[in-house]
This record gives C-alpha cells, structure tokens and sequence, in this order.
C-alpha cells in the first residue's frame, strides 16, 4: 500500500478504436467487438460499473476508486485518506483483523491499495473463481470497514515508517519536496501521508466521520476487467453495491493554484553524496485542451534515452548521470517536473543546460521525427498498460474519476491530432525562463 | 501480407487459448530459439540470455560481467549507442542490457508490429557490440556513480552487506555492480575478452513472447543467429563453498530506518528440497499474510517492512527474513523475527496456513508470468538453466505436494546457522 504522487495523463483506448476502424492490424482488428471496449452503466445509487472482458489470463482486476483523495482533506487532518486506505483492509464485522490479507492471499490473488490528491483506489486481483467473493469484499470494506481501534493504534507506527521510507529515498523525496514548493498552500502541494503530530493524536470517531462523508455510492467507481462474462460480473455487482444506500457526497471547492517564480526556490541538506535537482512548471489541468500538447511535449524533452534533455544534458554535456520529464496531470491543476541526479558542482550548469533546452523548444519548436516517436511511445505505453487486466483497469479507474471514460477512449486519437505548432504553442505559454518552482538536493549536514 | 496472416492465427488462437504453447528450436551451432505467441496486446517483447555472471568473475573482477553490457550499449559496428536508443524508441520499445548472477541479458520490448526490426537490433548489439575504448571510462564512471548512490540507499547496501556476509568467498558475494576498485583495474582489454569468452552461441538462449507468429520469428532468428561459429568452450573457476559463518555483523549509515537481515543458506534450483524451503519463506514472509508481517507489523507495530523470500540460483541460495523499522523498535524487532524462526523449526505450521502459503506462492508466481516481458525471461531462463520448458508445471504439482513435516524438516535442516546484517541510522 502506498501514495502515488504523479499520475500520468497519456495512454488511451483510442488506440485499439482506431486499429479496429483501419482494420489493418493487430489487437483491434482480431478481438471480437464485444470485448474491444468497456462498457458503463450507473448503477440507481449512484455507483458506477465499468466492465471489460478481457481473457490475457485466467484472473480478474477488481478496483474500487473513489471520488476523494488527499485534496478532500481540511488542512488540520492531513494523512486522513491516506490512514482509511490503511485501515481499511483491517476488517468488518464479520471479518476480523487479518482475515481479508488471508483471504486474498489464499485465493492466490493481490491486494493493492493507493492515494492520490484526487483519487483513492483499493484494487484486488483474483483468479476468476473467486470473482464473486472479490466483488462481495469490497462492497464490504466500501461501507463496513469497522476501524479496530486496537489496529487504529498499531497503524501509526506503520505510517510513520512509511514517512521515513519515503524521505530516505532522494528520488521520491525530492518529488515529494518540489510538489510542496511549486503547490503549497493548495491541496496538490500536501504530504499525502500526513503530519506526525495529526497521525499521532488520530481517533476512531475522526476516521469514521471521514469515511462516511465520502464513501457514498455517487463516489464509488467500481472497474472489473478480466476472463469473466459481463453480464455475470453486473449480476454480481448490483447485488453487492446496488444495496448501498444513496446519499449525496460532499466535495469541497480547491483553492486557486499559485503562480511560480523566483520566490519558489528551495534547497536542502541531505545525506547522500550526489546532489538532486528538480523543477517544476505549472501547465495545464486534465480537462484542458493543452493536455494533449503538454503530454507530447513532456515525452520530446524527458521521457527516454533519446529525449531532448537526455540527448544534450546527459550525453553531449555529461552534466548530469540521469535527467528525466514528468507530466502530474490533476483534476485541478497540472505540473511539469525535471528531475536530475549529478554532481553537487554541476548543480547551476545543469540548470542552465535544462533552460536552455526549452528555450531552444519555445524559438524553434519540435521536429515531426520528434512528434512522431512521442506518439510512438503513447501508442506502446498503452499496448503495455494493457497487457495485463489491472494495468488496463487502472486507465479506467483513473479517467473515470479525475476526467471522463470517453476523453480516456479517444485520448490517443485526439494526441495524434496535435502538430508541432501545437506543441511549440504549449511550451512558450508555460515554460518561462523565470515562472518555475525549484529544489535542489545537496550534500552535507541533514537539515531536519 | 504478413498481418493477414497473423491475423489468422490470432484468431485460432483466441478460439483455443491452451494451445499457446511455446515452439522451441536448437541451431546446429548451440544457439536456442524459443518462441511463445501471446495475441492479448499488440507487443512483443525478446529476452537475450547468455551463461555470463557473477558466478564467473572473483573480487579483481568483480561487476565486469555489467560492465561489459553498460559498454555494449553505447554502440554498434553500426550505429553509435544514441542512434541505438533513437530507433528502438522509434519502435515504441525500450532495450536494455545488464549482468546478473548466473546469466546476462539484452533485454527487449516494441509495439508487436515492429518484432522483425526489434530482432535485428538485438542480434545487432549481442554480436556486433563495437566496444569502443573512448566508451570504457566514461561508462566506469556512470557504473560508480550507481555504485555510490547504492551505497547511499540502506536497503541495498545492507542486501549487499548480507549476501557477502553469507556467501565469504564464493562469488555470490560480490555486488553484481562490482566495487569502485574492481571497476577502476577493468580496462578495455579486459571487456573485450570477457565479452569473447562468454558471447558463444552453445551458451546464448533467445526468447521472444507477444502478438507474433513463431515461425516466422523462428525464421528470422535463425537468420540472424544462425551462421555463429561454436566458440572454445568456457573453463569453470574453481569456486569456493559458500560459507555461512553465522556471523552478525553491524553497520552505520545516514538514515531513518534500521535494516535487519537474517538468513541462511538454501538449496539450489531444481534441488528436490526447493519447494519446501519456498513455501516456508512464504509462510514465514510472503505476503501481508506472513508471519512476519502479521506477528511483527500488523500485532505489534514493530516493523514497517517484513517479508522473506528464496530465490533459487544455480549455487546454493538463499533464504532472507527481512525488516525495515524505526531504529527505536531495532532490537525488540530482531528479537521477534529470531523467535519467528525458533517457532517454525519447533512447531508444525496448521493447515490452514499451509493452504494460504501455497495459494499465494502458486498465485504469485503464475501473475508474474503474465507480461511478455516476463514469459520471454522465464522461457530463456529456465531454458539456460537446464530445468526444462514443464518447470512451472513440476513446480507447481511439487509445491502442492509440501506437507506440514516437510515444512518443519527444512526449517530445522536449513535455518541452523544464521547469518545476521544490521544496518542502523548513525
């Protein structure tokens, strides 16, 4: 169980549609319609059904989302969603503490568990005889979970190990650091696993009334992809989640997100003897336009060997041992980060070496081989996302609740849509020479 | 042409899925072609192995066997290691290569529509690798890099603490990076005839998986592989036997975890004991369901992390309980792993338990073989190893096999001497 900090918008069942209407190759084409798309029903209560058969193996994805994550929390309880999510494998009243890992386990599944600012999932993978226990448990834990306040207790230790884990990795913290500057004070800037001092002091009452503000059905998102037939699997799921009783959901406004610049600079002193630099651009939310665009651009500056940032800072200028681009696409607000591990002398050159990167993007724009090999790796992300039946119901889950199913299925058709100009026009509007958040790692007394 | 009929056979295939079974084909050089067709997703991925490792190198040479893979990557007879990765990226793939412990891999993935340039490519850097000396310093100083940020990671360098911990002098012990001063007495020479003595086609095992047809993988890969000369055959080294010496050593390190490791030798892959000391790793670690897990993390909060594992290896392996936790809970923590242990080689596991740890390692184990990328590996390395294609079956019906005396009787045969690493936060 973790806390996933970027999810990544790209990768789309686009693909398969637009194969199947060519009708010239692979996947689409031979796949018996039926199965080539999910299909979504809502269910009276307000929970929705996506279901797609898909036979690569004799098991089934089951994955709750919900409508809620880390941005739901009032800022005097951060680590809330994150500390459901824990205990909500913890038990019913008719499961005790441990049964359900026993359960699961014994199936010969996994049981998996993330939060994100927007989202939480709790996602289980089974062999398909055991479809139906799978379904009744996690309309159990979505309503049930009866929070042990023994397990309540012994929990906080677990979490705080996870905080300690996480800041004693350099990559992960550094993620962690540069979404605090570039984010702070809105919601997407907050440690997802919390503050020590709200975790240390969290009551059974404060979990219940969190867990029964958001776990109403209009915010549950039920994804069942895998070898068993739909209309078992509907079967199934009215029967579980269609008893859960309607309530409205409550979803608070998000602050507006602060502007980057100079001011958003931080460095910190840590352990380790190579030095992290990170930076972060504000760019466009899920629901915009530029979503495509800055997708395709992120891939051309970072997101390979032969990206443009690997190909000068890394190789021609030896700069840095690794540089890479991400694309944090949020229901609310999107972020761009460029991350590098290299030498603590090296720090300000490789800066400048990045900036010069995209400036030469922002005058010059991007060439079609670029285009091109970027629609290329969107195209393969999605074929190896897919390959497995929580890999694809995870691209479900995802759209469904922090965008839409549809802008999802046509994802990869619209990013072949999008032209170099495009793609100039994204970097000039976001990528400033001033208007980005930075941290830097550097070596010396830790200054915690 | 080619997509027409591919496309029938996809369709039979999806009509009799159990039929996917992988075709496999000897050259008259040595050199072993397997092939797996998997319509699911329009992939394909291909898995190089070749007998090179850890297992052949000693501490003066110690990680050469990566080394070598790091320099192959830069470069071909043909292309330069930039104009490499720009046409695998241009194929949707990735391509890697690297050195373990009883084998290396050129490891390969690509849209499924691309398979035939994807071969080429890895024929392209297994046997034209240009291994140019202005790459070795270069390629030394980015490995000793990654050695320097290992070490900085306490997870893995208590892993690597442990394994020379336990191992002594047998070549298991060594970082299969090498160490700085290894990597710093490797020069070009030394690549290059490493590379010669092992890159011999009686010693190389190709897999592929995905959305293609076998035989006209097969065709191609005996294309490419095929007019390979035989090489001299490889002189083993005389390895020592690994010696446990129970002993427990302690490290310093900045951090916030302590990181606990205890463990002790196991036996060797296809060795008649291996599913018994695998489903008492996973009754004692495997999952959230573990007895570690449960008695240490879930009752008592005492660790944040705590698994154990057996990953079988030609030489003998081993069998690690593993801990993460706050340096405060340390002590209280080994204790309780080390009663864990006193437990299992006392008293019988229940069934119930015994049931949950075969479910769990049978359904781990057929999820891990679900990705191309993973079938190809498991298709070439049980192929390279000599187990056998009916392996996952075997294993399968043995591990269902195991009974609650065959659990206590390797608990107590293989969980005598225990090695322990502990690595705190200074």
């Amino acid at each position: 169980m973790s806390a996933s900090v970027t999810p990544v918008a790209r990768a789309a069942l686009g693909l398969a549609a637009i194969l199947l209407l060519a009708g010239c190759a692979t996947a689409g084409a031979m796949r018996p319609a039926a199965t080539a798309t999910p299909t979504r029903e809502v269910l009276p209560n307000g929970v929705v059904l996506i279901v797609q058969e898909q036979r690569a193996s004799e098991v089934v994805a089951l994955q709750l989302w919900m409508r809620m994550g880390g941005r739901d929390e009032a800022a005097e309880e951060l680590g809330l969603a994150h500390y459901i999510e824990h205990m909500l494998f913890k038990g019913t009243p008719t499961r005790p503490p441990g049964s359900i890992d026993t359960l699961i386990e014994g199936f010969g599944g996994t049981s998996n568990a993330f939060t994100s600012y927007d989202t939480t999932h709790y996602d289980f993978v089974v062999p398909t005889r055991h479809l139906r226990a799978g379904v009744e448990l996690l309309a159990d834990l979505a309503v049930n979970a009866s929070f042990p306040p023994e397990e309540i207790e012994s929990e906080k230790k677990v979490v705080f190990e996870e905080m300690n884990l996480i800041e004693d990795d350099p990559e992960k913290f550094l993620l962690r650091r540069l979404y605090e500057v570039a984010y702070s004070p809105h919601p997407y800037g907050r440690a997802l696993l919390g503050r020590r001092e709200f975790i240390q002091k969290l009551d059974r009452d404060q979990l219940r009334q969190f867990y029964r503000k958001h776990f109403v059905p209009k915010n549950m998102v039920l994804v069942v992809v895998g070898a068993a037939a739909p209309a078992q699997v509907r079967q199934l799921v009215e029967a579980a989640f269609g008893r859960i009783q309607a309530a409205a959901p409550s979803r608070g406004e998000t602050p507006p997100v602060p502007t980057l610049g100079p001011a958003r600079r931080v460095d910190v002193s840590r352990a380790e003897k190579q030095a992290y630099l990170g930076l972060a651009w504000r760019t466009a939310p899920l629901a915009n336009e530029d979503v495509y665009a800055v997708d395709l651009l992120t891939s051309i500056l970072g997101d390979s060997p032969t990206s443009r940032l690997n190909q000068t800072v890394r190789e021609q200028l030896r700069l840095v041992a690794t540089i890479e681009a991400g694309y944090g696409a949020f229901e609310k607000a999107g972020l761009v980060t460029v991350t590098a591990r290299l030498e603590p002398a090296d720090l300000d050159r490789a800066e400048a070496a990045i900036l010069d990167v995209i400036r030469k993007v922002r005058a010059d724009g991007v060439t079609e081989a670029e285009r091109q090999r970027a629609l290329i790796t969107a195209e393969s992300s999605y074929a190896f996302d897919i390959e497995t039946a929580e890999g694809l119901a995870k691209t479900y889950g995802q759209a469904e609740t922090t965008w839409t199913l549809d802008n999802e299925l046509a994802y990869l058709s619209r990013l072949r849509g999008i032209t170099a100009a495009q793609i100039q026009a994204v970097a000039r509007k976001y990528f400033g020479d001033e208007d980005y958040a930075r941290v830097r790692f550097v070596p010396g007394a830790p200054s915690r | 042409m080619t997509r027409v009929v591919l496309a029938l056979l996809i369709a039979g295939l999806l009509a009799a899925p159990a039929a996917a079974q992988e075709t496999r084909e000897r050259l008259d050089n040595g050199f072993t072609i397997l092939v797996r067709e998997n319509p699911i997703a329009p992939v394909v991925a291909v898995s190089l192995l070749v007998k090179m490792g850890t297992r052949w190198e000693d501490s003066t040479n110690a990680g050469i066997s990566n080394f070598v893979h790091a320099v192959m990557v830069r470069g071909t007879a043909r292309r330069s290691g930039s104009e490499l990765a720009e046409a695998i990226a241009g194929l949707g793939g990735k391509l890697s290569a690297k050195g373990d412990v009883d084998d290396s891999e050129i490891s390969a993935t690509a849209l499924a529509r691309f398979w035939r340039e994807l071969l080429g490519f890895t024929a392209e850097l297994a046997l034209e690798p240009k291994l140019s000396p202005g790459e070795v310093d270069g390629e030394r100083d980015w490995l000793v890099g990654r050695i320097q940020k290992r070490r900085d990671n306490a997870p893995a360098r208590a892993f690597d603490e442990f394994y020379a911990a336990l191992y002594g002098a047998h070549p298991y012990a060594i970082p299969g990076l090498g160490t700085p001063e290894s990597l710093a007495r490797i020069d070009h020479a030394a690549l290059v005839a490493w590379y010669r003595r092992f890159y011999q086609p009686e010693r190389m095992t190709l897999a592929v998986s995905g959305q293609v047809s076998a035989a006209a993988v097969r065709a191609e890969a005996r294309r490419l592989f095929g007019a390979l000369p035989r090489g001299a055959p490889v002189t083993e080294p005389a390895r020592s036997v690994p010696g446990n010496s129970g002993e427990r050593r302690v490290f310093e390190q900045p951090a916030q975890q302590t990181q606990i490791l205890v463990g002790a030798l196991a036996p060797p892959l296809g060795h008649p004991d291996g599913a018994a000391v695998k489903v008492l790793s996973t009754a004692l670690g495997g999952g959230m369901a573990g007895r570690l897990f449960v008695e240490l993390r879930d009752k008592r909060g005492l660790a944040y992390t705590a698994a154990a594992y057996y990953d079988p290896v030609v030489d003998p392996g081993a069998i690690v309980l593993y801990l993460g936790t706050a340096p405060e809970n340390a002590t209280k923590a080994e204790e309780a792993l080390l009663r864990e242990v006193e437990r299992v080689r006392q008293d019988l596991v229940g069934a119930d338990e015994l049931d949950r740890a075969k479910g769990y390692l049978l359904g781990r184990y057929a999820m891990d073989r679900r990705t191309n990328e993973r079938r190809a590996w498991y298709l070439a390395f049980y192929e390279i190893e000599g187990v056998g294609a009916d392996y996952p079956e075997r294993y399968r019906r043995a591990v269902e096999a195991v009974t609650p005396s065959d659990v206590l009787r390797v608990a107590r045969q293989y969980l005598g001497t225990l090695t322990t690493v502990v690595l705190r936060p200074r």
